[in-house]
């Protein structure tokens, strides 16, 4: 057996990346360091993980962005690399540079990509001047009467956007001129709160569109290969909550011409480790490059799922400096995958956060089941970080059977003690606009009509009513605390 | 007598008819034979109900039920006997001193709402702080006792506007 | 054992015209039963939905563990007592299951006189204590009373078995280490404050329960004191001043929960182990019974026929089969319970009486309880029987049944006269319960034996006298019969609390079992016998 590729990764990250990451750490002989507040003491990541350092932090949010702190935690405990999940301090360029600077592997690009792709407004630029289509759009210029005026000249309907921002903040949609001068007003002071830089940028806004990504990864010297597209159009509040791979009813066509365009920018920018190259996709199937993540996404297994490759395994390889593990023409796909987000919050009321605690876990096992998860049971649900718990990724032969397969996935799980959107998930994937592949962004507001909560018929209520009445341990002892013959003789009265 | 519970804001009595050979309970006015009872505690169990077993997982959060059924999540509370009058039954429109001693501070008002335990007065005695909680939900209608006023076992400091019979 | 083999033909005349009579006398006490348990005047019934009460059997209701049997015990009691003034002795007393513990409920009827205590209600009362303490059965006292009936003082208050007795047998209970709890939904006062205060758990409702000795009026009559009830003896006072009350309720259903709790938190005392199987329904339809027993008391009847609709798969295991056939000994179960069965077919006669004795001992030994089914004209009479010892071996089957160490159980299933009630375990002999089915008589003898020695001695007199009026003779013999007949009934006896309570035949084995599994809770007596006479 050949020497590991580094001999200690430090994971900057929590939850289930962290658990996943480590996965891989684990399969190929690599020691791993887990990061966390003390809040998360006792989390599965630092049970897992070789090693834990707690970060201070005022917030558990706070520790994990504080770059020193966790390069110095690298350091004082010998790890070769880090590895930064998603979210955090995946993209963020500055600390992609620290960890350069330190003298460790960034598993990931490094920090000029990340500058480059992490500004909406220089990655467009840059994707247009390497071909890859983007939509019309209008660049800020800090004038906001001239931005109104460029923006008039595109058309409506428009989309405004911070230029610095993601994750839908800032994000609005204009139809008319008369909303524009408020919309642009409001977007810039949101952009300026969230992010710290108010410029906003407007371009076409494409109606019922859906988002089309795809999976590259890059050697850093101008090679890359893409590992198909995955469709992530079922979204809410702009966060996708169902993704998969291949795409629903996309022809191959464009399907190849996609992925193709997002392989060019890849080696343009001499990328190097895994990204994602986001687009959205018109009914007429013309399409726009959106953005590149340099990170590994959230969604990413559904792409494992149909590739048999291990993505985490690919960033390490190409972060030792092994090159691409493979040749495009070594990809191929099989069959479908969709993942499901698991998320602590309640449908029924505009997707609000909720919080609790896991009171009982309760996965089904399939060979075809992904549960991404660093659920433990008695865990409190709080609101210090993300509302996502989980991630149920299925395969199937088909996108039919993945559906099933995910639906009844989604029927076997138990996440008890805290409102989860798992009953939703499935209603989504059982809508006939779903298993038919008629997807867009706006697929949740279009359909919500039909994705609320099914009543319960008289047979299920009195099945319900049964099962909590002897959860309850007044009720069991009352059944079940009888003696004989009483218990026997029943209600009798002489 | 019947439990009753609630599910999305609706009552249903539940109480039990026979227990042989299998145990009947009254769902709403109507009887349905369980014939395998799912033990306490969270978890994956089943039940049979008028004679189809269903599968379903629970897991107990303070008075509620949380039980997955049929790919649906339900969330089913229990009405407490005891709310009504509040257990013990002190319905006690006064608040009385538990000991002789002074206030050291008053976080109520007069016809400030409060709801039974929430602090209405700190006082002290014996070098020991306490704040006195309401005994019942209600409106505070006087306070006696002003800080730095002392006071002897069982003086009333704070009054609560009589209950009004509940509709 | 073997499954006892009905010789009975459901399709026969004589069946079918005693199934018809016997359904008539048990409706008709079914009709008596309903009136005493529901029949009140309009304007009590207001009163107290005014006051925002339930009715009493509204509140055992609720107390019950739901789905659990109740055993109401001398339902009919009282029924020919004060003009029918007092139905069921305006107390309610049975057996059941609260929070999973076997007690004895005890309810005051606000709903008749404010709740007021008749002597019958007192001797009910006495009964159901005496019943908690041979049983070891706690007690649940459900409380609303206005005190003795005070214009039959005399007859509640003084004697050893009257009022105070109540009180006497609430302390000696609590020696032995039996529960109370009191549910105080109404007032106790005088006398009836003791009950929650000789309680060892007490709960009392604001705004109607309220306990004191004397209540506002006899304390303004006496000190001229004015006083509200409330502040008299009421929740709040009770509970946070005098401590006389433990628990405060805001509502007569909390109250009834919190009851209920408090009954969760006692121990479950063990039982003494009677031999048990798994029940089993009888094999023959227990409704055949009213096919059965027939129309004149005059008429006997095989009740063999009886236990085999009574007892566990009808099966019988019968002792001594050939010997002393006038009474059926041997073994069965009832709900599961061993028992030893002693039942009567025909008048009991020197070997009867034997056999008897000798299957009482046997069951004594074997820890086995014994059922008494009783339909028994008494002992053989005459100068033969009287030289070959009758009486000396009706003593000897009185001697072994007084002295058993088993609980005891009787049934009053047709007739019960002369000694044989003794024999039998009649109400003298401290059976652990004795129920009455409507259609039975007791009484030393028979209304027309009765009629006939009366009438004879009438006779007698005049003849001496010289001086012969028929007419009078007959005036004598039909007093005395009706006299008799009215004296011999079923009512008579449980209006006097002869037993504890008439009971549809049908109904006899639910009783029965109840009434075993409430005695198990005592343990069994020392055994030992006084002098047999050999």
């Amino acid at each position: 057996m050949t020497s590991p590729l580094f001999k200690k990764v430090l994971v900057a990250n929590r939850g289930e990346i962290a658990c996943r990451v480590m996965r891989t750490l684990v399969e190929m002989g690599i020691a791993s360091v887990a990061i966390h507040h003390r809040v998360e003491a006792r989390a599965k990541h630092v049970r897992l993980a070789d090693e834990a350092v707690e970060i201070a932090g005022d917030t558990p949010v706070a520790a994990h962005l504080d770059i020193d702190r966790i390069i110095e935690a690298a350091r004082s405990t010998g790890a070769d690399a880090i590895h930064p999940g998603y979210g955090f301090l995946s993209e963020n360029a500055r600390f992609a540079q620290a960890v350069a600077d330190a003298g460790l592997t960034f598993i990931g690009p490094d920090a000029e990509t990340i500058s480059l792709m992490g500004d909406k407004i220089s990655a467009r630029n840059f994707a247009e001047a390497h071909g890859v289509p983007v939509a019309p759009s209008v660049m800020p210029t800090g004038d906001l009467d001239a931005f109104i005026a460029q923006a008039e000249g595109i058309g409506f309907p428009l989309l405004i956007k911070a230029a610095a921002g993601g994750g839908g903040k800032g994000m609005s949609i204009v139809r008319s001129a008369s909303q524009l001068r408020e919309a642009a007003r409001l977007a810039s002071s949101e952009a300026q709160r969230y992010f710290g830089d108010g410029r906003v940028y407007a371009e076409t806004y494409v109606e019922r569109p859906r988002h089309i990504e795809v999976q590259v990864l890059g050697d850093g010297k101008g090679g890359a290969i893409h590992l198909f597209e995955r469709e992530c159009s079922v979204q809410r509040r702009f966060q996708k909550i169902i993704e998969e791979a291949p795409s629903a009813n996309l022809p191959a066509k464009l399907a190849a011409d996609i992925c193709e365009s997002a392989v060019r920018l890849a080696a343009a920018a001499n990328y190097k480790n895994a990204g994602t190259v986001e687009y959205i996709l018109g009914a007429d199937g013309r399409y726009f490059f959106l953005e590149m993540n340099t990170r590994l996404q959230v969604e990413h297994p559904v792409t494992e799922m149909i590739t048999g490759l291990d993505l985490v395994r690919c960033q390490i390889e190409i972060a030792a400096g092994s090159g691409l593990p493979l040749t495009q023409a070594q990809v191929t796909a099989t069959g479908h995958a969709i993942e499901c987000r698991v998320c602590a919050e309640n449908p029924d009321n505009d997707f609000m956060p909720e919080t609790g605690v896991v009171k009982y876990l309760g996965v089904p096992e399939e060979p075809w089941l992904r549960f991404e998860n660093a659920l433990d049971q008695g865990q409190k649900v709080t609101a210090d970080f993300d509302p996502m718990l989980a991630k149920l990724v299925v395969h199937g032969a088909d996108r039919a059977e993945a559906v099933d397969r995910s639906i009844a996935a989604l029927d076997g799980l138990a996440l008890l003690g805290v409102k989860t959107n798992i009953d939703y998930l499935a209603r989504v994937l059982d809508h006939d606009a779903f298993r038919d592949g008629d997807l867009h962004t706006g697929f949740v507001a279009e359909h919500k009509s039909d994705l609320g909560p099914l009543p319960l018929d008289e047979t299920e209520l009195v099945q319900l009513l049964a099962a909590a009445a002897l959860g309850f341990r007044d009720f069991q002892n009352l059944a079940l605390g009888t003696p004989e013959p009483y218990s026997a003789i029943g209600g009798w009265r002489n | 007598m019947a439990i009753k519970l609630t599910l999305d804001g609706k009552i249903h009595g539940v109480t039990i008819a026979r227990r042989h050979p299998h145990l009947v309970l009254v769902i709403d006015g109507v009887e349905h034979e369980v014939s395998s009872l799912p033990a306490l505690g969270d978890g994956r169990k089943s039940i049979t109900v008028g004679g189809h077993e269903v599968s379903f997982s629970r897991a107990s959060l303070r008075d509620r039920q949380i039980v997955r059924m049929g790919g649906r999540t339900f969330d089913v509370g229990v009405v407490d006997p005891f709310s009504q009058g509040g257990a013990g039954g002190s319905g006690q429109d006064a608040l009385k001193a538990p000991m002789p001693g002074a206030v050291v501070s008053v976080q109520k008002r007069a016809g400030d709402k409060v709801a039974r335990g929430e602090a209405v007065v700190t006082i002290e005695s014996m070098k020991l702080q306490t704040a006195l909680p309401a005994p019942r939900d209600g409106v505070i209608a006087k306070i006696l006792k002003g800080e730095g006023e002392t006071f002897e076992k069982d003086e009333i400091i704070v009054t609560l506007e009589p209950e009004t019979e509940k509709a | 054992m073997r499954k006892i083999q009905s010789m009975i033909s459901t399709s026969s005349a004589d069946f079918r015209r005693y199934d018809v009579h016997n359904r008539r006398v048990v409706s008709e006490f079914r009709a008596k039963q309903e009136a005493a348990r529901h029949q009140r005047p309009a304007r009590d019934l207001d009163r107290l939905a005014k006051q925002g009460k339930m009715r009493p059997r509204e509140r055992i209701e609720k107390l019950l563990d739901p789905g659990t049997p109740f055993l109401e015990l001398s339902s009919l009691a009282a029924n020919m007592a004060y003009d029918g003034d007092s139905p069921s002795a305006s107390s309610i007393v049975g057996i059941g299951v609260v929070s999973g513990r076997e007690v004895v409920i005890r309810a005051d009827d606000p709903t008749v006189k404010g709740g007021a205590w008749y002597p019958l209600t007192a001797k009910k009362i006495v009964r159901a204590l005496d019943i908690a303490m041979e049983n070891r059965l706690p007690v649940i006292h459900l409380c609303d009373s206005a005190g003795g009936f005070l214009q039959l003082q005399s007859e509640v208050f003084p004697d050893k078995y009257m009022a105070g007795r109540i009180f006497r047998n609430q302390s000696i209970l609590s020696k032995m280490g039996v529960k109370q709890l009191s549910l105080v939904f109404g007032h106790c006062t005088a006398g009836g404050a003791y009950i929650p205060g000789l309680s060892d758990y007490s709960v009392i409702v604001r705004g109607t329960g309220a306990v004191f000795l004397g209540g506002p009026p006899l304390v303004k009559a006496a000190t001229g004191e004015e006083v509200s009830v409330e502040e008299l003896g009421g929740a709040d006072m009770h509970t946070s001043v005098s401590g006389t009350a433990d628990y405060p309720a805001a509502t007569e259903d909390e109250a009834i929960h919190i009851g209920r709790e408090i009954v969760a938190q006692w121990d479950r005392p063990k039982k003494w182990d009677c031999q048990q199987e798994t029940p089993e329904d009888p094999a023959y339809d227990p409704e055949e019974i009213y096919g059965i027993v027939p129309d004149d008391i005059k008429k006997s009847f095989d009740m063999c026929e009886i236990i085999a609709r009574m007892v566990d798969g009808s099966r019988f295991h019968e002792y001594q089969p050939n010997y002393g056939t006038t009474l059926i000994c041997g073994y069965a179960n009832i709900w599961g319970y061993k028992v030893g069965i002693l039942a009567n077919n025909g008048v009991l006669f020197n070997d009867s009486s034997l056999k008897g004795g000798h299957f009482i001992e046997l069951c004594n030994q074997n820890n086995t309880p014994l059922v008494f089914l009783q339909n028994i004209t008494g002992y053989m009479i005459g100068r033969e029987y009287e030289r070959r010892g009758i009486t000396k071996d009706g003593a000897k089957m009185i001697m072994a049944q007084s002295c058993s160490r088993v609980p005891k159980f009787t049934v009053m299933c047709n007739g019960s006269f002369g000694a044989g009630n003794y024999g039998m375990c009649g109400r003298a002999f401290d059976g652990r319960f004795l129920f009455t089915w409507p259609n039975h008589q007791i009484g030393v003898m028979g209304g027309d034996q009765a009629a006939n020695t009366l009438a004879e001695v009438k006779l007698n007199q005049m003849k001496r006298a010289g001086q012969v009026d028929q007419s009078e003779v007959d005036r004598v013999w039909e007093e005395t019969r009706k006299a008799y007949q009215e004296q011999l009934s079923a009512y008579y006896s449980t209006s006097q609390l002869w037993d504890d309570g008439i009971i549809d035949p049908v109904d006899t084995r639910n009783a029965l079992g109840i009434a075993i599994s409430a005695s198990l809770n005592a343990p069994l007596g020392d055994p030992g016998y006084g002098v047999f006479r050999f």
